[in-house]
């Protein structure tokens, strides 16, 4: 009830990010007067990866006090100076080096689903925010197929609550899986998310505004989004959430290091079996060089964190680090993300305001009707001019025909589906034979649906069709195409069926972590930002008490 | 590139653009370097595919070529390649390569020198995957033309002439936008000055 009498107004308990921002300019204004760690300084946590899952864990245990050395591949992004609002200028924000795909059927990387840099792929990410449904915990003894995680979803709930705050999240009070209402108000909604609501609306599907982890109104010095639409590019307003906002001030602030430009490439292990730190290379001098550490934690994602274990080789991990039961890298999830566009008399400039606007979970629960288990989300997404020629070339389309079909742009607006695809232990990580720059095995992702993805696809691109028939769309174009990444590490119930137990320790070395979307072993239909980071929210905790 | 939209110049709101954006964009306004990742012959090759999917006719044209060269010259990835195809640097080399084969055989001449039936013919049996012959049989030819395209569609409509002509609103920072809903258009938004309606006015001609 306090918190409804304050919507919007409540500042986070433990963190004062947006707080100690600058105004007037965007980037992290601490990043001068950051601490700085000697590699042979043994400091009592060292993390890599710099994006959702390791910029919260940083952030949390620097509050405590512990000394934090973050290892970042990527830039220090300054927003100001290397963001842009253009598609093709955006590159640098994606995992661009080389990787294999297989599989029969393979999942494209790159700009899609990797990020690179420090605040990781939530820089560009849409904007998404939802919780996992408390199903989403135990898809195995309710539904027959998936897996049961060995944490309920009210263990998490806490660290839910305290994201949508830090983030924040904006939108309408959630009718679905565990209902709650959000700090932010929702956003006003475009002309083209309107038709969408109104064709959901006559097909019998509820839908809402948000949820979107986007200010609506101020937040310290985080100002009101300006509805320009290029979320996906990296938000040069920091109105939109990314741990370079979010967590990385404070962590900052209570000492944590961030280290950016510098590329794990193993995981040292001391005779004891113990982790004794991390070995690196500095991109700038080209160095080798080792980060000493009482405890380590992985937190590269699910292509990244897989190879580093398995390119990190001993005598103890012949087979490569933690995967002496063969559990490394696999159970890889992807979420089928098919995109129906629908075209309207009038222009509707899909361009403007933040791609996600309104969603629907109505489908996201087992409905035995249907003829396949688990289900969907529903959302909006507004496709860029290259987005959109890709989506137009997905039709077949191309030459005369491409050139009409972009001419049109502004008379097109495009809905999109995540499917919860089901993991499977072929779904894997593994070392391609190519090595890239410092001669580190590249990662290969094999990916092949099962018969329950393609009748997910199949049935969520029907109701798709159904809401642009009912909102009296003229012609509709299909891409198929999928959405994020989870899995690869997976937290289980015993070293045979995954890589970490429920806190997120490796099962094979007692002082290092997984602390990325890697450890989720399933992933529902929602977007995995606010669950990798409230994941990471609860490892901080029970590190710091079982410290 | 006329379009729908006459009156529309992206490049008339440059002014309201961030620095970083502006400079970004107005690059692809200047004048195309020489050629470093594609040899002439292929620059010729390349410029035809493109022209062939693009539809481009006539001067001036987006210099896709030029960009894609650039871009290969910087060794900037897209972050992945199917088991079954080479990099994309070498899809590119390869597929240029199979295009004058393809053309040789069928027409006696480059592709470049086709008449515009004959590469619409072959594209669009490349776009299905159904080239055959010497390196179409060395490589997955449906990915190879996904690669292809996903590289001239990545430059063309990263251009401002390209989004003048779809009435593309452009960089929006800091500027932003204050009218999202139905019939609502900014300021300095365009209407379409031609008011045809491709589905409609189809259905109508039949």
């Amino acid at each position: 009830m306090l918190r409804q009498v304050l919507k919007g107004s409540s500042r986070p308990r433990h963190n004062d990010s947006a707080w100690l921002l600058d105004p007037q300019r965007r980037g992290v204004p601490n990043r001068d007067r950051m601490q700085r760690h000697a590699d042979s300084d043994e400091v009592d946590l060292c993390i890599v990866g710099a994006g959702a899952g390791g910029s919260v864990l940083a952030q949390r245990l620097a509050r405590r006090g512990w000394r934090v050395v973050v290892l970042e591949s990527g830039r220090f992004w300054d927003p100001d100076r290397d963001w842009v609002s253009d598609e093709a200028g955006s590159h640098g924000l994606y995992w661009t080096e080389q990787r294999v795909i297989g599989g029969t059927d393979p999942v494209e990387l790159g700009k899609n689903n990797s990020g690179e840099g420090v605040g990781g792929s939530m820089v560009h990410f849409a904007g998404y925010a939802p919780r996992f449904h408390p199903s989403d915990f135990a898809t195995r003894s309710r539904d027959g197929v998936g897996a049961d995680w060995p944490i309920s979803y009210a263990e998490l709930k806490p660290h839910y609550e305290d994201m949508e705050r830090e983030l924040p999240v904006a939108g309408q009070h959630w009718p679905w899986g565990d209902p709650h209402s959000y700090p932010h108000s929702p956003h006003p909604v475009s002309g083209g998310a309107a038709r969408v609501w109104r064709g959901a609306m006559k097909a019998g599907i509820d839908m809402r505004v948000g949820p979107v982890a986007i200010t609506n109104g101020v937040m310290g010095n985080r100002p009101h989004c300006i509805y320009r639409g290029f979320c996906l590019q990296g938000c040069k307003v920091d109105a939109k959430a990314s741990p370079l906002v979010t967590h990385l001030p404070d962590a900052i602030e209570h000492g944590a290091e961030i280290r950016a430009d510098c590329r794990a490439v193993r995981v040292e292990i001391d005779s004891n079996g113990r982790a004794a730190g991390v070995v690196y290379v500095d991109r700038t001098t080209g160095d080798m060089r080792m980060q000493r550490a009482a405890a380590v934690a992985v937190a590269g994602y699910s292509i990244e964190t897989p190879r580093l274990l398995l390119h990190s080789v001993s005598t103890q991990f012949p087979g490569g680090l933690c995967n002496n039961e063969d559990q490394v890298g696999r159970y890889v999830m992807v979420q089928g993300a098919s995109q129906v566009a629908g075209r309207f008399p009038d222009e509707v400039r899909c361009y403007k305001a933040p791609p996600p606007e309104v969603s629907s979970e109505q489908f996201y629960e087992t409905d035995a009707r249907r003829g396949f288990a688990r289900g969907f989300a529903l959302q909006t997404v507004s496709p860029l001019p290259i987005a959109w020629s890709e989506h137009v070339l997905a039709g077949g389309h191309w030459g005369d025909a491409l050139r009409e079909y972009m001419r049109d742009y502004n008379h097109w607006f495009v809905m999109g589906v995540l499917c919860e695809l089901l993991p499977r232990p072929g779904n894997r990580v593994t070392l391609a034979d190519e090595t890239d720059a410092y001669g580190v095995p590249v990662a290969r992702l094999d990916y092949t649906q099962c018969d329950n993805d393609r009748r997910n696809i199949a049935f969520a691109k029907d109701v798709m069709h159904e809401i642009w028939l009912q909102a009296e769309a003229q012609d509709v174009l299909t891409i198929d195409r999928y959405a994020h990444l989870i899995g690869g590490c997976r937290m289980g119930f015993s070293p045979v069926d995954s890589v970490c137990d429920k806190n997120q320790r490796t099962w094979a070395v007692p002082n290092l972590f997984i602390a990325d979307g890697s450890v989720c072993p399933t992933q529902g239909s929602a977007n995995p930002a606010l669950t990798i980071m409230a994941l990471s929210a609860r490892l901080a905790d029970h590190l710091s008490h079982a410290a | 590139m006329v379009g729908r939209y006459p009156d529309f110049d992206v490049m008339q709101s440059a002014d309201t653009w961030d620095d970083a954006t502006r400079a970004v964009v107005e690059q692809r306004l200047r004048s195309p370097t020489d050629l470093r990742f594609f040899d002439a012959a292929e620059a010729v090759t390349a410029a035809a595919f493109s022209d062939t999917v693009t539809a481009q006719d006539r001067e001036p044209r987006v210099p896709v070529v030029a960009m894609i060269d650039k871009k290969y010259a910087e060794s900037r990835h897209d972050g992945y390649r199917y088991d079954d195809m080479p990099d994309d640097a070498t899809t590119w080399h390869l597929a240029l390569r199979g295009l004058d084969e393809v053309a040789r055989r069928r027409y006696g001449s480059d592709f470049a020198g086709c008449p515009n039936e004959v590469r619409n013919a072959i594209v669009e049996q490349f776009a299905g995957g159904s080239l055959q012959g010497g390196v179409w049989d060395t490589f997955n030819c449906k990915r190879a033309f996904s690669v292809l395209m996903r590289g001239v569609l990545a430059e063309f409509y990263s251009h401002p002439w390209a989004w003048n002509e779809i009435g593309f609103g452009g960089p929006a920072y800091p500027r932003g936008y204050m009218r999202l809903g139905e019939g609502l258009r900014e300021p300095h938004e365009k209407p379409e000055a031609l008011q045809r309606d491709p589905v409609r006015d189809t259905e109508t001609a039949r």
